[in-house]
């Protein structure tokens, strides 16, 4: 097995462990714990469903070479599964997943962008405050180029 | 064993998770308008802390760096499942979805570029911040035409650290405040939140979705639609049209009647 592969089969177990834990404590809160057994055959069927968009990303690189990002089979995989009447187990994996909490699976995602933020750390106490503004209009413009044009399409086709 | 050494970036990362969930999300609010800080901006803050208490090693940084993208895959899937059951849903916003793929590329040269001439007084470094939201495909766009070493890609390095740095938590702060507002649905915030780089993302869906739980699946299912569209046609829009536009906003804001054509053509080569 290649070093990809096994750096992210471990990263995959640990973070699935780390949010499940995570989604225990947030769900206590609630009033309706979720144990991390509960959520287990869930993050089972995510972990195969990124195993196997790996795979076909892996594929098409080397046989038809085409270059993707991952997330765009992750993704078809994901939804295809999802579809009640396509997929056999569609109502099965909705509701197994639904037991993790969203929020719960990105808190591991930004605690190791946490771990890694610091490098950049002193390179930003360098940058102008141009560059800083600037970008974070980017971020603002990005958003609101977006959400108000949603706003207005979702408006005239009567989606909301 | 080689695949044991990272072992502390892992107990860093988990010990950050404890005790960020056990924090909760904390709500703010200031008269009408407010936001909700979740546990996921607190991970990042931890970080930020421990790095300058030198707790983490610039080792366990860079090693924790592809750790992010393996771990949002599974973000990448729950997202999806949400899109099966609301597939009538999503296409009928599939309009929304296409012309906003654009829409939003182009909104961020037409506003950070002016910001960055007229404002701040920059130069070429304007155009390599304000073209887009200084991404990885940013990077090497800019590379490509300009070279990092130019004004462009000090612009565009600049934003890349500033997004990895302030983008998380502005955007969770900014989608939280937009939810106060009440002005817009939160479908049309859920496709807002497809804003490319998958932190900032996961930071700009958790508050919509904390602010409209009744609606969670149909936000993810908008969010990871737009989010879908936007990395297949993402690239091709920054590299023809926000690109273009960002220059034609630089020579707008400088006053310059023709082309600039020798600063980008010349690097070019």
């Amino acid at each position: 097995m290649s070093e990809t592969w096994i750096t992210r089969i471990k990263v995959l177990f640990l973070s699935a462990v780390f949010a499940s834990i995570g989604n225990y404590i947030s769900s206590s809160k609630t009033g309706r714990p979720i144990t991390p057994l509960e959520a287990a055959p869930g993050l089972i069927m995510m972990f195969l469903v990124v195993v196997a968009g790996c795979l076909v990303d892996d594929l098409a690189r080397k046989t038809i070479k085409v270059k993707l990002p991952t997330i765009i089979y992750i993704s078809l995989l994901s939804i295809l599964i999802s579809i009640p009447g396509f997929s056999p187990i569609a109502e099965y994996y909705v509701a197994e997943l639904n037991k993790m909490n969203l929020l719960s699976l990105c808190t591991p995602i930004l605690a190791y962008a946490g771990i890694s933020i610091g490098k950049d750390l002193d390179e930003f106490v360098k940058q102008g405050v141009g560059i800083v503004v600037t970008a974070c209009v980017s971020f603002f413009a990005i958003f609101f180029g977006s959400v108000i044009f949603a706003q207005v399409i979702l408006m005239t086709t009567g989606a909301i | 064993m080689k695949y044991l050494k990272d072992w502390k970036v892992h107990a860093f990362c988990f010990g950050m998770v404890l005790v960020s969930e056990l924090i909760g999300s904390k709500p703010f609010k200031f008269g009408p308008v407010g936001f909700t800080l979740l546990p996921m901006l607190y991970a990042l803050i931890i970080g930020i802390i421990l790095a300058k208490m030198k707790l983490i090693t610039m080792e366990m940084m860079t090693t924790a760096v592809p750790y992010i993208t393996i771990s949002v895959m599974y973000l990448t899937a729950k997202m999806s499942s949400t899109v099966g059951p609301n597939l009538e849903t999503v296409f009928s916003a599939g309009p929304a979805l296409l012309v906003t793929a654009v829409t939003k590329k182009l909104a961020v040269p037409l506003l950070a570029v002016p910001v960055g001439v007229l404002i701040f007084k920059m130069g070429r470094q304007a155009v390599g911040c304000g073209f887009s939201t200084s991404r990885e495909d940013a990077i090497a766009i800019i590379g490509n035409m300009y070279g990092l070493d130019s004004p462009e890609g000090q612009g565009v390095m600049g934003g890349y650290i500033t997004g990895t740095l302030l983008g998380t938590i502005f955007n969770g702060l900014m989608a939280s405040l937009f939810c106060s507002l009440g002005f817009f649905h939160p479908y049309s915030l859920a496709i807002g939140a497809a804003v490319g780089s998958s932190s900032m993302m996961a930071a700009c869906m958790g508050a919509i979705v904390e602010a409209y739980p009744q609606y969670a699946d149909q936000i993810q299912a908008y969010t990871a639609g737009g989010q879908v569209i936007g990395s297949v046609t993402g690239m091709y829009v920054t590299l023809f049209l926000a690109l273009p536009l960002a220059n034609f906003m630089y020579r707008i804001c400088k006053r310059e009647p023709k082309p600039a054509k020798a600063s980008a053509n010349n690097k070019a080569e």
